[in-house]
Protein backbone atom coordinates (compact mmCIF):
# COMPACT_ATOMS: atom_id res chain seq x y z
CA UNK A 1 0.00 0.00 0.00
CA UNK A 2 3.21 2.39 0.55
CA UNK A 3 3.90 3.63 -2.82
CA UNK A 4 0.38 4.21 -3.56
CA UNK A 5 0.13 6.20 -0.55
CA UNK A 6 2.15 8.67 -2.08
CA UNK A 7 4.39 7.84 1.14
CA UNK A 8 8.02 8.86 1.35
CA UNK A 9 10.38 8.50 4.29
CA UNK A 10 12.48 11.36 5.43
CA UNK A 11 15.91 10.77 6.98
CA UNK A 12 14.86 11.83 10.42
CA UNK A 13 12.63 9.08 11.48
CA UNK A 14 11.03 9.47 14.74
CA UNK A 15 7.18 8.32 13.88
CA UNK A 16 5.15 5.14 14.53
CA UNK A 17 1.97 4.64 13.17
CA UNK A 18 -0.91 4.28 15.31
CA UNK A 19 -4.46 3.59 14.13
CA UNK A 20 -3.28 4.38 10.52
CA UNK A 21 -1.88 7.42 11.08
CA UNK A 22 1.67 8.37 12.23
CA UNK A 23 2.37 10.02 16.03
CA UNK A 24 5.11 11.06 17.23
CA UNK A 25 5.10 8.90 21.16
CA UNK A 26 6.16 12.06 23.08
CA UNK A 27 3.49 14.27 21.42
CA UNK A 28 0.54 11.31 21.77
CA UNK A 29 1.37 11.54 25.89
CA UNK A 30 1.25 14.76 26.06
CA UNK A 31 -2.26 15.01 24.25
CA UNK A 32 -3.49 11.84 26.11
CA UNK A 33 -2.59 13.92 29.06
CA UNK A 34 -4.22 16.96 28.34
CA UNK A 35 -7.36 15.81 27.13
CA UNK A 36 -7.62 13.23 29.94
CA UNK A 37 -7.56 16.31 32.72
CA UNK A 38 -9.45 18.44 30.94
CA UNK A 39 -12.40 15.85 30.34
CA UNK A 40 -12.27 13.89 33.48
CA UNK A 41 -11.62 17.73 35.01
CA UNK A 42 -14.48 18.88 33.39
CA UNK A 43 -17.22 16.11 34.61
CA UNK A 44 -15.73 16.20 38.16
CA UNK A 45 -15.89 20.33 38.49
CA UNK A 46 -19.14 19.99 37.20
CA UNK A 47 -22.67 20.29 39.57
CA UNK A 48 -23.50 17.00 40.54
CA UNK A 49 -26.80 17.65 38.83
CA UNK A 50 -27.16 15.23 36.03
CA UNK A 51 -26.61 15.41 33.29
CA UNK A 52 -24.48 18.25 33.56
CA UNK A 53 -21.31 16.36 34.77
CA UNK A 54 -21.31 14.88 31.30
CA UNK A 55 -21.82 18.14 29.86
CA UNK A 56 -18.97 19.66 31.28
CA UNK A 57 -16.94 16.41 30.84
CA UNK A 58 -18.28 17.11 26.72
CA UNK A 59 -16.88 20.59 26.76
CA UNK A 60 -13.72 19.55 28.57
CA UNK A 61 -13.05 16.85 25.49
CA UNK A 62 -13.29 19.84 22.77
CA UNK A 63 -11.19 22.04 25.05
CA UNK A 64 -8.95 19.57 25.03
CA UNK A 65 -8.89 18.71 21.55
CA UNK A 66 -8.04 22.14 20.46
CA UNK A 67 -5.50 22.69 22.75
CA UNK A 68 -3.78 19.63 21.85
CA UNK A 69 -4.28 21.00 17.83
CA UNK A 70 -2.35 23.81 18.50
CA UNK A 71 0.48 22.57 20.64
CA UNK A 72 1.09 19.88 18.46
CA UNK A 73 2.13 19.65 14.71
CA UNK A 74 0.55 17.03 12.43
CA UNK A 75 3.27 14.23 11.02
CA UNK A 76 2.43 15.27 7.33
CA UNK A 77 3.55 17.67 4.60
CA UNK A 78 1.80 18.03 2.09
CA UNK A 79 1.96 20.14 -1.85
CA UNK A 80 -0.05 21.37 -4.42
CA UNK A 81 1.02 19.14 -7.18
CA UNK A 82 -0.39 21.26 -11.00
CA UNK A 83 -2.79 18.82 -12.46
CA UNK A 84 -1.62 16.97 -15.58
CA UNK A 85 -3.41 18.16 -19.00
CA UNK A 86 -3.64 14.61 -20.87
CA UNK B 1 -44.76 19.24 15.54
CA UNK B 2 -43.33 21.86 18.41
CA UNK B 3 -41.23 24.49 16.90
CA UNK B 4 -38.78 24.35 19.46
CA UNK B 5 -37.69 20.53 18.62
CA UNK B 6 -38.07 21.74 14.84
CA UNK B 7 -35.22 23.99 16.01
CA UNK B 8 -33.58 21.73 17.71
CA UNK B 9 -33.34 19.36 15.20
CA UNK B 10 -32.02 21.63 12.72
CA UNK B 11 -29.32 22.56 15.03
CA UNK B 12 -28.49 19.25 15.77
CA UNK B 13 -28.34 18.28 11.66
CA UNK B 14 -25.92 21.44 10.84
CA UNK B 15 -23.47 20.71 14.06
CA UNK B 16 -23.73 17.05 12.88
CA UNK B 17 -22.63 17.88 9.34
CA UNK B 18 -20.21 20.49 10.02
CA UNK B 19 -18.41 17.94 12.88
CA UNK B 20 -18.35 14.75 10.45
CA UNK B 21 -17.42 16.79 7.45
CA UNK B 22 -14.49 17.76 8.90
CA UNK B 23 -13.81 14.20 10.75
CA UNK B 24 -14.70 12.25 7.90
CA UNK B 25 -11.71 13.72 6.10
CA UNK B 26 -9.14 12.76 8.96
CA UNK B 27 -7.48 10.18 7.86
CA UNK B 28 -8.12 6.70 9.41
CA UNK B 29 -11.21 7.66 11.11
CA UNK B 30 -13.53 4.29 11.86
CA UNK B 31 -16.65 4.86 11.94
CA UNK B 32 -18.22 3.09 14.94
CA UNK B 33 -14.79 4.68 17.26
CA UNK B 34 -15.83 8.20 15.72
CA UNK B 35 -19.99 8.37 16.05
CA UNK B 36 -20.33 6.14 18.55
CA UNK B 37 -19.10 8.07 21.92
CA UNK B 38 -20.65 11.08 20.87
CA UNK B 39 -23.98 9.85 20.02
CA UNK B 40 -23.86 7.93 23.58
CA UNK B 41 -22.95 11.05 25.11
CA UNK B 42 -25.84 12.95 23.70
CA UNK B 43 -27.79 9.92 24.85
CA UNK B 44 -26.88 10.14 28.38
CA UNK B 45 -26.97 14.12 28.19
CA UNK B 46 -30.83 13.84 28.16
CA UNK B 47 -31.28 15.51 24.90
CA UNK B 48 -35.01 14.29 22.75
CA UNK B 49 -34.70 10.85 21.11
CA UNK B 50 -36.04 12.86 17.91
CA UNK B 51 -33.19 15.20 18.08
CA UNK B 52 -30.39 12.84 18.65
CA UNK B 53 -31.45 10.13 15.61
CA UNK B 54 -31.92 13.77 13.17
CA UNK B 55 -28.15 14.15 14.52
CA UNK B 56 -27.19 10.64 13.79
CA UNK B 57 -28.29 10.72 10.37
CA UNK B 58 -26.99 14.04 9.30
CA UNK B 59 -23.59 12.62 10.73
CA UNK B 60 -23.61 9.40 8.72
CA UNK B 61 -24.49 11.13 5.51
CA UNK B 62 -21.85 13.80 5.83
CA UNK B 63 -19.04 11.32 6.70
CA UNK B 64 -19.95 8.96 4.10
CA UNK B 65 -19.89 12.48 1.88
CA UNK B 66 -16.70 13.35 2.84
CA UNK B 67 -14.63 10.48 3.50
CA UNK B 68 -14.15 9.53 0.03
CA UNK B 69 -12.29 12.75 -0.88
CA UNK B 70 -8.84 12.14 0.66
CA UNK B 71 -9.04 9.23 -0.99
CA UNK B 72 -9.83 10.98 -4.14
CA UNK B 73 -6.96 13.76 -3.54
CA UNK B 74 -4.18 11.65 -1.90
CA UNK B 75 -5.29 7.85 -2.23
CA UNK B 76 -5.41 8.03 1.34
CA UNK B 77 -8.61 6.64 2.91
CA UNK B 78 -10.72 8.76 5.42
CA UNK B 79 -12.27 5.88 7.11
CA UNK B 80 -12.55 1.72 7.17
CA UNK B 81 -15.56 1.90 4.34
CA UNK B 82 -13.71 4.26 2.26
CA UNK B 83 -10.84 1.77 1.95
CA UNK B 84 -12.33 -0.45 -1.02
CA UNK B 85 -12.60 2.41 -3.03
CA UNK B 86 -8.60 3.35 -2.84
CA UNK B 87 -7.95 1.38 -5.96
CA UNK B 88 -10.44 3.25 -8.57
CA UNK B 89 -10.15 6.48 -7.16
CA UNK B 90 -6.09 5.85 -8.18
CA UNK B 91 -6.67 5.29 -11.73
CA UNK B 92 -8.69 8.46 -11.79
CA UNK B 93 -5.79 10.20 -9.77
CA UNK B 94 -3.28 8.59 -12.09
CA UNK B 95 -5.38 10.08 -15.11
CA UNK B 96 -4.70 13.28 -13.45
CA UNK B 97 -8.37 13.64 -12.84
CA UNK B 98 -9.17 13.87 -8.76
CA UNK B 99 -11.91 16.36 -9.05
CA UNK B 100 -13.85 14.01 -11.16
CA UNK B 101 -13.46 11.25 -8.63
CA UNK B 102 -15.10 13.75 -5.80
CA UNK B 103 -17.69 15.02 -7.80
CA UNK B 104 -18.60 11.51 -8.66
CA UNK B 105 -18.28 9.81 -5.68
CA UNK B 106 -20.30 12.28 -3.74
CA UNK B 107 -22.63 12.25 -6.17
CA UNK B 108 -22.97 8.28 -5.32
CA UNK B 109 -23.78 9.39 -2.32
CA UNK B 110 -26.41 11.46 -2.32
CA UNK B 111 -27.69 8.99 -5.38
CA UNK B 112 -27.66 6.26 -2.38
CA UNK B 113 -28.63 8.42 0.60
CA UNK B 114 -31.62 9.26 -1.51
CA UNK B 115 -32.77 5.94 -2.48
CA UNK B 116 -32.06 4.39 0.89
CA UNK B 117 -34.53 6.47 3.19
CA UNK B 118 -37.53 5.66 1.29
CA UNK B 119 -36.61 1.98 1.10
CA UNK B 120 -35.22 1.52 4.33
CA UNK B 121 -38.72 2.96 6.04
CA UNK B 122 -41.02 0.53 3.66
CA UNK B 123 -38.76 -2.87 4.72
CA UNK B 124 -38.94 -1.44 8.17
CA UNK B 125 -42.57 -1.71 7.87
CA UNK B 126 -42.52 -5.14 6.20
CA UNK B 127 -40.19 -6.29 9.15
CA UNK B 128 -42.21 -5.06 12.14
CA UNK B 129 -44.76 -8.03 12.82
CA UNK B 130 -41.06 -10.40 13.04
CA UNK B 131 -40.26 -8.16 16.42
CA UNK B 132 -41.53 -10.46 18.72
CA UNK B 133 -39.67 -13.05 17.97
CA UNK B 134 -36.81 -11.68 17.61
CA UNK B 135 -36.87 -9.95 20.82
CA UNK B 136 -37.34 -12.89 22.60
CA UNK B 137 -34.74 -14.84 20.85
CA UNK B 138 -31.64 -12.09 21.32
CA UNK B 139 -29.37 -13.50 23.31
CA UNK B 140 -29.42 -16.08 20.79
CA UNK B 141 -29.20 -14.50 17.88
CA UNK B 142 -26.99 -12.60 19.32
CA UNK B 143 -24.53 -15.23 19.86
CA UNK B 144 -25.75 -16.84 16.17
CA UNK B 145 -24.58 -13.43 15.40
CA UNK B 146 -21.01 -13.75 16.32
CA UNK B 147 -20.65 -17.10 15.20
CA UNK B 148 -21.52 -16.41 11.81
CA UNK B 149 -19.25 -12.81 11.72
CA UNK B 150 -16.69 -15.20 13.56
CA UNK B 151 -16.88 -17.70 10.62
CA UNK B 152 -16.92 -14.51 7.86
CA UNK B 153 -13.28 -13.57 9.09
CA UNK B 154 -9.80 -14.64 8.47
CA UNK B 155 -8.80 -16.48 11.00
CA UNK B 156 -12.79 -18.44 11.64
CA UNK B 157 -11.04 -21.10 14.61
CA UNK B 158 -9.60 -18.58 16.62
CA UNK B 159 -12.59 -16.00 16.23
CA UNK B 160 -14.62 -19.06 17.40
CA UNK B 161 -12.63 -20.40 20.21
CA UNK B 162 -12.43 -16.64 21.12
CA UNK B 163 -16.07 -16.30 21.25
CA UNK B 164 -16.97 -17.67 24.75
CA UNK B 165 -13.85 -16.96 26.97
CA UNK B 166 -14.40 -13.23 25.60
CA UNK B 167 -18.42 -13.54 27.18
CA UNK B 168 -16.92 -15.07 30.56
CA UNK B 169 -14.42 -11.93 30.72
CA UNK B 170 -17.30 -9.70 30.32
CA UNK B 171 -19.66 -10.68 32.82
CA UNK B 172 -16.68 -11.82 34.92
CA UNK B 173 -15.89 -7.95 35.71
CA UNK B 174 -19.65 -7.52 35.90
CA UNK B 175 -19.97 -10.18 38.59
CA UNK B 176 -16.91 -8.26 40.46
CA UNK B 177 -18.26 -5.43 40.34
CA UNK B 178 -21.74 -6.58 42.27
CA UNK B 179 -19.39 -8.02 44.79
CA UNK B 180 -17.46 -5.52 45.70
CA UNK B 181 -20.42 -3.10 45.48
CA UNK B 182 -19.10 -0.83 42.86
CA UNK B 183 -22.22 -1.16 41.10
CA UNK B 184 -25.66 -1.96 42.49
CA UNK B 185 -26.67 -5.61 41.35
CA UNK B 186 -28.52 -5.85 38.37
CA UNK B 187 -27.34 -2.70 36.52
CA UNK B 188 -25.16 -4.27 33.58
CA UNK B 189 -21.86 -2.01 32.68
CA UNK B 190 -22.31 -1.48 29.06
CA UNK B 191 -20.78 1.52 27.83
CA UNK B 192 -17.82 1.56 29.56
CA UNK B 193 -17.20 -2.12 27.72
CA UNK B 194 -18.30 -1.44 24.81
CA UNK B 195 -15.24 1.50 24.19
CA UNK B 196 -13.04 -0.10 25.72
CA UNK B 197 -13.72 -2.68 22.71
CA UNK B 198 -13.76 0.01 19.91
CA UNK B 199 -10.10 1.65 21.36
CA UNK B 200 -8.53 -1.77 22.03
CA UNK B 201 -6.13 -1.76 19.15
CA UNK B 202 -5.18 1.85 20.36
CA UNK B 203 -4.93 0.19 24.38
CA UNK B 204 -2.82 -2.28 23.03
CA UNK B 205 -0.41 -0.39 21.32
CA UNK B 206 -0.01 2.10 24.10
CA UNK B 207 1.04 -0.79 26.06
CA UNK B 208 3.41 -1.94 23.91
CA UNK B 209 4.98 1.44 23.79
CA UNK B 210 5.88 0.81 27.36
CA UNK B 211 7.90 -2.38 26.48
CA UNK B 212 11.57 -1.17 25.26
CA UNK B 213 12.23 -4.04 22.92
CA UNK B 214 9.13 -3.68 20.84
CA UNK B 215 9.34 0.04 20.88
CA UNK B 216 12.44 -0.47 19.76
CA UNK B 217 11.42 -2.56 16.80
CA UNK B 218 8.82 -0.72 15.88
CA UNK B 219 8.88 0.33 11.99
CA UNK B 220 9.75 4.48 12.27
CA UNK B 221 8.65 6.78 9.76
CA UNK B 222 9.15 10.20 8.47
CA UNK B 223 6.35 12.89 8.14
CA UNK B 224 3.90 11.87 5.61
CA UNK B 225 3.98 13.50 2.28
CA UNK B 226 0.61 13.99 0.88
CA UNK B 227 0.36 15.56 -2.53
CA UNK B 228 -2.45 17.45 -3.85
CA UNK B 229 -3.69 17.64 -7.36
CA UNK B 230 -4.82 21.00 -7.77
CA UNK B 231 -8.61 21.19 -9.36
CA UNK B 232 -10.98 23.84 -10.48
CA UNK B 233 -13.90 25.18 -8.66
CA UNK B 234 -17.09 24.00 -9.83
CA UNK B 235 -19.98 27.03 -10.25
CA UNK B 236 -23.69 27.08 -9.16
CA UNK B 237 -25.48 24.72 -6.97
CA UNK B 238 -24.06 20.97 -8.22
CA UNK B 239 -26.61 18.31 -9.51
CA UNK B 240 -25.92 14.82 -8.65
CA UNK B 241 -28.10 14.19 -11.76
CA UNK B 242 -25.92 15.77 -14.20
CA UNK B 243 -22.61 14.92 -12.51
CA UNK B 244 -23.12 11.01 -13.05
CA UNK B 245 -24.23 9.65 -16.54
CA UNK B 246 -27.38 7.31 -17.11
CA UNK B 247 -25.37 4.40 -16.77
CA UNK B 248 -23.61 5.50 -13.50
CA UNK B 249 -26.82 6.65 -12.32
CA UNK B 250 -28.39 3.23 -13.27
CA UNK B 251 -25.39 1.33 -11.54
CA UNK B 252 -25.14 2.95 -8.17
CA UNK B 253 -29.41 2.93 -7.27
CA UNK B 254 -28.94 -0.94 -8.30
CA UNK B 255 -26.09 -1.00 -6.11
CA UNK B 256 -27.93 1.38 -3.60
CA UNK B 257 -31.22 -1.14 -3.62
CA UNK B 258 -29.17 -4.06 -3.46
CA UNK B 259 -27.07 -2.42 -0.34
CA UNK B 260 -30.79 -1.71 1.67
CA UNK B 261 -31.75 -5.43 1.38
CA UNK B 262 -28.64 -6.62 2.27
CA UNK B 263 -28.50 -4.46 5.65
CA UNK B 264 -27.79 -7.23 7.99
CA UNK B 265 -24.38 -8.12 5.96
CA UNK B 266 -20.48 -6.20 6.34
CA UNK B 267 -21.20 -2.79 4.56
CA UNK B 268 -17.68 -3.21 3.60
CA UNK B 269 -17.57 -6.91 2.35
CA UNK B 270 -21.09 -5.66 0.02
CA UNK B 271 -19.05 -2.81 -0.92
CA UNK B 272 -16.32 -4.78 -2.23
CA UNK B 273 -18.15 -7.57 -3.84
CA UNK B 274 -20.69 -5.90 -5.07
CA UNK B 275 -18.78 -2.86 -6.63
CA UNK B 276 -16.29 -5.46 -8.58
CA UNK B 277 -19.15 -7.40 -9.60
CA UNK B 278 -21.15 -4.72 -11.27
CA UNK B 279 -18.18 -2.84 -12.69
CA UNK B 280 -16.04 -5.94 -13.89
CA UNK B 281 -16.92 -6.08 -17.31
CA UNK B 282 -16.25 -2.28 -18.56
CA UNK B 283 -13.28 -2.17 -20.14
CA UNK B 284 -12.50 1.46 -20.33
CA UNK B 285 -10.23 1.83 -17.42
CA UNK B 286 -11.75 5.57 -16.48
CA UNK B 287 -15.38 4.83 -17.42
CA UNK B 288 -14.89 1.77 -15.11
CA UNK B 289 -13.63 3.36 -11.89
CA UNK B 290 -16.10 6.42 -12.17
CA UNK B 291 -18.78 3.62 -12.51
CA UNK B 292 -17.01 1.98 -9.55
CA UNK B 293 -16.51 4.63 -7.58
CA UNK B 294 -19.98 5.77 -7.59
CA UNK B 295 -21.94 2.87 -6.89
CA UNK B 296 -19.62 1.95 -4.22
CA UNK B 297 -20.21 5.54 -2.49
CA UNK B 298 -23.78 4.82 -3.26
CA UNK B 299 -24.16 1.51 -1.60
CA UNK B 300 -22.17 2.47 0.98
CA UNK B 301 -24.29 5.30 2.18
CA UNK B 302 -27.33 2.71 1.22
CA UNK B 303 -26.17 -0.35 4.13
CA UNK B 304 -25.22 2.71 6.27
CA UNK B 305 -28.91 4.00 6.93
CA UNK B 306 -30.81 0.58 6.39
CA UNK B 307 -28.36 -1.07 8.85
CA UNK B 308 -29.59 2.13 11.10
CA UNK B 309 -32.94 2.31 10.38
CA UNK B 310 -33.98 -0.73 9.93
CA UNK B 311 -33.22 -2.83 13.13
CA UNK B 312 -34.18 1.01 14.97
CA UNK B 313 -37.77 1.04 13.40
CA UNK B 314 -38.74 -2.85 12.78
CA UNK B 315 -36.80 -4.62 15.64
CA UNK B 316 -35.17 -2.47 18.43
CA UNK B 317 -32.12 -4.81 18.39
CA UNK B 318 -29.17 -3.97 16.85
CA UNK B 319 -29.34 -6.57 14.33
CA UNK B 320 -26.65 -5.44 11.35
CA UNK B 321 -23.13 -4.50 11.56
CA UNK B 322 -24.02 -0.52 11.62
CA UNK B 323 -26.45 -0.88 14.39
CA UNK B 324 -24.13 -2.66 16.63
CA UNK B 325 -20.87 -0.67 16.01
CA UNK B 326 -21.36 3.25 15.00
CA UNK B 327 -25.38 3.34 15.86
CA UNK B 328 -24.69 0.95 19.08
CA UNK B 329 -26.02 4.12 21.30
CA UNK B 330 -29.47 4.52 20.01
CA UNK B 331 -30.45 0.81 21.01
CA UNK B 332 -28.38 0.76 24.40
CA UNK B 333 -27.15 3.22 26.46
CA UNK B 334 -28.38 2.42 30.15
CA UNK B 335 -30.20 4.16 31.73
CA UNK B 336 -31.38 6.46 29.25
CA UNK B 337 -32.00 3.38 26.68
CA UNK B 338 -32.33 -0.28 27.19
CA UNK B 339 -33.58 -3.14 25.22
CA UNK B 340 -36.97 -2.28 26.09
CA UNK B 341 -36.51 0.89 26.14
CA UNK B 342 -34.67 2.60 23.59
CA UNK B 343 -35.59 4.31 19.85
CA UNK B 344 -37.79 1.84 18.56
CA UNK B 345 -40.10 2.23 21.94
CA UNK B 346 -40.11 6.14 22.02
CA UNK B 347 -40.45 7.08 18.44
CA UNK B 348 -43.26 6.86 16.01
CA UNK B 349 -42.80 5.83 12.52
CA UNK B 350 -43.62 9.78 11.48
CA UNK B 351 -40.44 10.88 14.34
CA UNK B 352 -38.36 8.44 12.18
CA UNK B 353 -39.63 9.90 8.74
CA UNK B 354 -39.09 13.34 10.09
CA UNK B 355 -35.60 12.79 11.79
CA UNK B 356 -34.33 10.57 8.67
CA UNK B 357 -35.48 13.64 6.10
CA UNK B 358 -34.26 16.65 8.54
CA UNK B 359 -31.38 14.76 9.03
CA UNK B 360 -30.10 13.64 5.46
CA UNK B 361 -31.62 16.73 3.82
CA UNK B 362 -29.64 19.24 5.82
CA UNK B 363 -26.34 17.00 5.25
CA UNK B 364 -26.56 16.44 1.91
CA UNK B 365 -27.53 20.77 1.46
CA UNK B 366 -24.36 21.82 3.32
CA UNK B 367 -21.64 18.97 3.21
CA UNK B 368 -22.29 17.82 -0.74
CA UNK B 369 -22.00 21.34 -1.30
CA UNK B 370 -19.21 21.85 0.40
CA UNK B 371 -18.01 19.22 -0.67
CA UNK B 372 -18.05 19.45 -4.71
CA UNK B 373 -16.79 23.44 -4.20
CA UNK B 374 -14.11 23.41 -1.39
CA UNK B 375 -12.99 19.98 -1.04
CA UNK B 376 -9.64 21.02 -1.61
CA UNK B 377 -9.21 23.64 1.11
CA UNK B 378 -10.99 21.64 3.30
CA UNK B 379 -8.48 18.87 3.23
CA UNK B 380 -5.31 21.12 3.24
CA UNK B 381 -6.63 22.65 6.68
CA UNK B 382 -7.14 19.35 7.88
CA UNK B 383 -3.77 17.39 7.03
CA UNK B 384 -2.08 20.88 7.98
CA UNK B 385 -3.93 21.98 11.35
CA UNK B 386 -5.76 18.28 13.03
CA UNK B 387 -2.51 16.35 14.59
CA UNK B 388 -3.61 12.49 14.93
CA UNK B 389 -2.25 12.78 18.43
CA UNK B 390 -4.87 15.16 19.44
CA UNK B 391 -7.70 13.08 17.85
CA UNK B 392 -6.44 10.15 19.67
CA UNK B 393 -6.30 12.12 23.15
CA UNK B 394 -9.87 13.24 22.53
CA UNK B 395 -10.70 9.22 22.17
CA UNK B 396 -8.82 8.46 25.02
CA UNK B 397 -9.97 11.35 27.21
CA UNK B 398 -14.21 10.32 25.96
CA UNK B 399 -13.69 6.84 27.38
CA UNK B 400 -11.57 7.30 30.67
CA UNK B 401 -14.85 9.61 31.53
CA UNK B 402 -17.46 7.29 30.39
CA UNK B 403 -15.45 4.52 32.37
CA UNK B 404 -15.29 6.64 35.45
CA UNK B 405 -18.93 7.66 35.26
CA UNK B 406 -20.56 3.68 35.15
CA UNK B 407 -18.24 2.29 38.04
CA UNK B 408 -15.45 5.03 38.90
CA UNK B 409 -11.78 4.25 39.36
CA UNK B 410 -11.90 0.45 39.35
CA UNK B 411 -13.52 0.44 35.87
CA UNK B 412 -11.28 2.76 34.07
CA UNK B 413 -8.64 -0.50 35.02
CA UNK B 414 -11.51 -3.22 34.40
CA UNK B 415 -11.96 -0.85 30.55
CA UNK B 416 -8.08 -1.27 30.14
CA UNK B 417 -8.36 -4.80 30.60
CA UNK B 418 -11.52 -5.39 28.13
CA UNK B 419 -9.30 -3.08 25.97
CA UNK B 420 -6.12 -5.25 25.90
CA UNK B 421 -7.82 -8.06 24.91
CA UNK B 422 -10.23 -6.79 22.81
CA UNK B 423 -7.36 -5.24 20.71
CA UNK B 424 -5.56 -8.22 20.92
CA UNK B 425 -8.07 -10.37 19.16
CA UNK B 426 -9.16 -7.33 16.36
CA UNK B 427 -5.14 -7.79 15.54
CA UNK B 428 -5.64 -11.58 15.38
CA UNK B 429 -8.35 -10.63 12.61
CA UNK B 430 -11.34 -10.85 15.25
CA UNK B 431 -12.79 -7.46 14.05
CA UNK B 432 -15.47 -5.54 15.91
CA UNK B 433 -18.51 -7.14 14.83
CA UNK B 434 -17.69 -10.38 16.37
CA UNK B 435 -16.73 -8.69 19.79
CA UNK B 436 -19.89 -6.88 19.83
CA UNK B 437 -21.85 -9.71 19.60
CA UNK B 438 -20.37 -11.18 22.31
CA UNK B 439 -20.64 -7.93 24.11
CA UNK B 440 -24.50 -8.24 23.63
CA UNK B 441 -24.89 -12.28 24.22
CA UNK B 442 -22.70 -12.57 26.75
CA UNK B 443 -25.41 -12.70 29.94
CA UNK B 444 -27.37 -15.08 28.14
CA UNK B 445 -23.77 -16.80 26.60
CA UNK B 446 -22.74 -17.42 30.73
CA UNK B 447 -26.07 -18.26 32.03
CA UNK B 448 -25.53 -21.64 30.04
CA UNK B 449 -22.83 -22.80 32.11
CA UNK B 450 -24.55 -22.39 35.49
Amino acid sequence: MSDKMNEQVNNDEQYVEVWADLVKIKDLVLSIIISSMTTLGGYLLAPDDPPKPLIFGLIGAIVGFVISSFLIKPKRTFKYVEKEKQ
Amino acid sequence: MELDLLIQMLGAAVIGSVLYTLIGIAPGTDETAVLAPVTLVLVLAGFEPIVILTFFMSAIVAKKLTDSIPVAVAGIPGGVMSAPMVDHAMVLKQHGIPDVSIRKMASGSVLGTIIAIPMSLLLASALIPLQDVIAEYSGQIFFGGAIFLALMTKNRWLALLSIVPFAFLIQGLRQFYWEIGVVPEGKTVFISFFLGITIGPVILKLFELLIPHIRKQMPRHGTKNISLYKTEREKGFPNPFKILDIKEIGTTSLSSFLGVLTFFMSPVGMTIFLGETLTSRIKDPIKRATRAISAMDGLTNASYIAGTLIPLIAIGLPLSPTAIGPANALFKAPPVFTEDHNMHHLLSMSDFVFASVIGSVVAIALTYYVTIKYAQPICAFVFKRVPHEAMLGLFFGLVLMLAFMEAGVVNIFGVMLIGLVAGLLHRKGINYGVQFMVLYAAPWLVSLFF
